[in-house]
């Protein structure tokens, strides 16, 4: 009896076991249902079948799935006969966690990247060389794509991500953007001064007082033009250039009249609660009272105003977002134009396939609506005028990432002379002249995380206005120097004269 | 007569504590599902509130219009791999157990070294996603989502110590009356250990509710993802993109999910939980005062 029951339950826990195993096996059955799909015979020019993996970061929408599975997968087949499945990860995971095991156990996949991810994994030889597939499998994109944007993705003349979008992206964050019917609410047109946006400020907080200032604790670059003649762009927290100077002269922030100016600025913000109490501890609340309205101004990009006033326009129905640049009279920098790159991992069966894929979303305004928008009369309409109704709010391959301004449509709400500014943003911009150098960071890794630390304990309160400067910057120097800021600055610079004397 | 009224007196002000840190406890709670209750544009405009502004089901109509499916396929993996994997692990954990108290086996030493020494140091992430992914092949897999946590070494050494307590006599005369491991282990040290198994099943079954990295980690295929990992998932999104990292990727805006959204998807996860705890927490008690009477 006894021995009938325990071979019983072990059987039992035997059983449950095989399925459980079983059940997983049968979930992997994609690659066997994508047969029925495609059409083999008029695929992708005679190609051979090849398997894709793009991983994207975020959540996959209702509709996405939908599309992933039937639509999308079809059309990949057809043109270039792939079989393409999308995963979608926790954005925790971009430029490491999950994504850097992917990489380093060798797995098939692409996804995104920007140019510090790239420059530590091409280190390792975790991307795979692009370069011989860009004339080929990339020639429509080429015409799509600004030429800067490929540049700024090469290293050792060698193309290791494949960039997406084309946008005006000039001046990021260097302007101000005001909600505009605040502005007008307290009889005012528009900024144009720092005299002004704090007037904004004063006559906003008498109106609502529950309002705050300023949703961020950074604002180095939209008031630059109030604090320096020079025309500043920042290589990374520690390290700017002088952009209207023709040199190759790397400057410390940290340690320039500029910082000691912009840091006395921060301080009146934060003393006068332009700048609420809680950012020190807690800043990501601050986006949070941007996306529901309850923050006056934040740092502008070209697309903010359109992009930004659709969450805004949840909580604050009437909310209007404007650009405006205080005491401009310098051009604006830009980047180059890209939104982001894709990569392929090193061991990727069919890399060439990879960049195919790539160059069909930036190829034609038919492939662009779809991908970005669904299809015609079911996910999107179109007016006369080419504006686009959307049906769903399902997003499918997020549209920040392909916009380019040869395809972009806009919606009904968007008015004319916005979108002839929008897409004349870059007219005067010049491209930044650090475009295209990625730092090398191997020789000073360690000195790089022991000032990351000091950046975050010591300088990032000062700039933020949290500490006063003239008390506090001499400690927080002298920390930076301990921890070797010299020879990283100093590693810079020799990295940085080489690669543009070079150009 | 003075001392029932000191009793008495003791026990309101306990009454009292306990029901003060009670409602502490209690208060995110209400906040959730009252934030789950309001409507996105008042909750944004006035914050949140222990009564629901503007009272409003849409949320709930909203996640359910949209996630219905996914959200049950998403609880029924987690029920399937709290029982499946706690029956496993219990398994092989009082197996081990058991193996490494039985007293005549030469090789005891040597396995409980073995697990002693994983509690020390371990090969870290990438070798074991490496043995999980490329020679076990447990991703996107039902087994990848228990298979990896079977032996917990700590509660195998908590079982140990259970079935260490259980008089090595009794073993020895069902061994004289012929039993052999099998019998010793299913008919004697298994019901004599009960209070172990009881505290180790617990543990288990919430580590198994618990978990999201397994499927972060093995999971690609969305029909196996587990109710904590869409949590997980959608507040790792959150935390994301309100850090400012998102900067990074070009300056984009990429809207976070609503706040009444987040709060909807809390209850959800949370509720059933809630429900099931004050059923189910008089078989755990009494469970453990069984097995503390007789042992």
């Amino acid at each position: 009896m006894l021995k009938k029951r325990v071979w019983v339950s072990l059987f039992l826990a035997t059983l449950l076991l095989i399925t459980a195993c079983s059940n997983g096996g049968e979930s992997g059955e994609t690659p066997e249902r994508t047969t029925a799909g495609g059409n083999n015979e008029s695929a992708g020019n005679g190609l051979k079948p090849a398997k894709l993996k793009i991983v994207l970061y975020g959540e996959e929408s209702p509709r996405m799935k939908e599309l992933a599975k039937a639509e999308f997968k079809d059309i990949v087949k057809k043109e270039i006969n792939a079989d393409i499945e999308f995963q979608f990860i926790p954005w925790t995971e971009y430029g490491g966690g999950k994504t850097d095991l992917m990489l380093s156990t060798g797995e098939d996949f692409a996804t995104y990247t920007d140019t510090n991810y790239m420059v530590k994994s091409v280190a390792k030889g975790l991307y795979a060389d692009l370069t011989p597939f860009m004339g080929t499998a990339a020639e429509d994109m080429i015409k799509t794509v600004d030429e800067n944007s490929f540049k700024a993705f090469q290293l050792g003349g060698k193309q290791f991500a494949v960039p997406v979008g084309n946008k005006p992206n000039s001046g990021e964050f260097y302007s101000v953007l005001v909600r505009q019917d605040l502005l007008e609410e307290v009889g005012m047109n528009s900024v144009s001064t720092l005299a002004e946006l704090e007037q904004f400020y004063d006559k906003v907080h008498a109106a609502h007082p529950e309002l705050i200032g300023y949703a961020s604790t950074d604002a180095r670059r939209m008031l630059m033009y109030e604090y320096t003649d020079k025309n500043l762009y920042w290589q990374n927290d520690f390290l700017a250039i002088d952009e209207s100077a023709d040199n190759d002269q790397i400057m410390s922030w940290f340690e320039s009249e500029e910082f000691k100016a912009y840091s006395g600025l921060m301080r009146g913000w934060y003393e006068k609660g332009i700048i609420p109490k809680y950012a020190a501890t807690n800043t990501p609340q601050l986006q949070s009272d941007w996306n529901s309205g309850k923050a006056m101004f934040w740092a502008g990009t070209a697309a903010r105003p359109f992009e930004g006033a659709a969450t805004i326009s949840q909580a604050v129905p009437g909310a209007k977002l404007t650009n405006y640049f205080l005491s401009k009279d310098l051009p604006k920098i830009s980047r180059g134009t890209y939104s982001t790159a894709w990569f392929v991992s090193a061991n990727a069966a069919d890399p060439e396939r990879y960049v195919m894929f790539f160059n069909l979303l930036q190829k034609n305004q038919e492939l662009y609506d779809l991908f970005a928008y669904g299809i015609l009369d079911k996910d999107y309409t179109l007016d006369e005028n080419g504006r686009l109704t959307r049906n769903t709010t399902d997003s499918l391959i997020p549209d920040w990432l392909l916009m380019n301004k040869n395809f972009i449509r806009f919606d009904k709400s968007v008015p004319d002379d916005f979108i002839a500014q929008y897409k004349a943003w870059d007219d005067e911009a010049i491209i930044s002249k650090g475009a295209g150098f990625n730092f090398d960071n191997t020789p000073v890794k360690n000195e790089e995380t022991k000032i990351n630390g000091v950046f975050s304990e010591f300088l990032a309160p000062i700039a933020s206005g949290f500490l006063d400067y003239e008390e506090n910057f001499p400690r927080a120097l002298e920390k930076l120097k301990a921890a070797g800021f010299d020879a990283y600055i100093a590693e810079y610079q020799k990295q940085f004269s080489e690669w543009y004397a070079a150009k | 007569m003075a001392t029932n009224q000191e009793n008495r007196t003791l026990i309101v002000t306990f009454y009292f504590c306990i029901g003060l840190f009670a409602l502490v406890c209690l208060a995110p709670f209400v906040l959730a599902v009252s934030g789950s209750l309001s409507t996105e544009a008042r909750l944004a405009a006035e914050g949140y509130s222990f009564l629901p502004r503007g009272f409003s089901l849409d949320t709930y109509k909203f996640m359910f219009d949209s996630k219905a499916d996914q959200i049950f396929q998403a609880y029924l993996t987690s029920v399937v791999v709290t029982m499946l994997g706690t029956a496993c692990a219990v398994l092989v954990t009082t197996a081990y157990a058991y193996v490494i108290t039985v007293k005549g086996f030469r090789y005891r030493n040597f396995f409980a070294f073995l697990a002693y020494f994983t509690m020390l140091f371990s090969g870290g992430t990438l070798p074991w996603y490496i043995l999980s992914t490329k020679y076990y092949h447990l991703d996107d897999t039902l087994a990848g989502l228990f298979v990896p946590y079977l032996l917990n070494v700590f509660l195998m050494y908590l079982q140990a110590n259970y079935f260490k307590s259980i008089p090595h006599e009794i073993i020895e005369s069902a061994q004289i009356d012929g039993a052999g491991h099998f019998r010793i282990f299913f008919r004697i040290m298994l019901p004599l250990g009960q209070v172990g198994l009881v505290t180790i099943s617990l543990f288990y079954a919430l580590q198994f509710w618990n978990d999201f990295y397994l499927s972060l980690m093995l999971i690609s295929d969305e029909k196996l993802y587990t109710i904590q990992y869409m949590m997980y998932f959608m507040m790792a999104n959150i935390q994301y993109l309100a850090s400012g990292n998102s900067a990074q990727i070009g300056g984009a805006v990429i809207a976070p999910p609503l706040e009444t959204a987040k709060m909807a998807m809390t209850c959800l996860t949370v509720l059933p939980i809630a429900v099931l705890y004050p059923f189910l927490q008089r078989y755990f008690v009494r469970g453990i005062i069984v097995g503390s009477v007789k042992g």
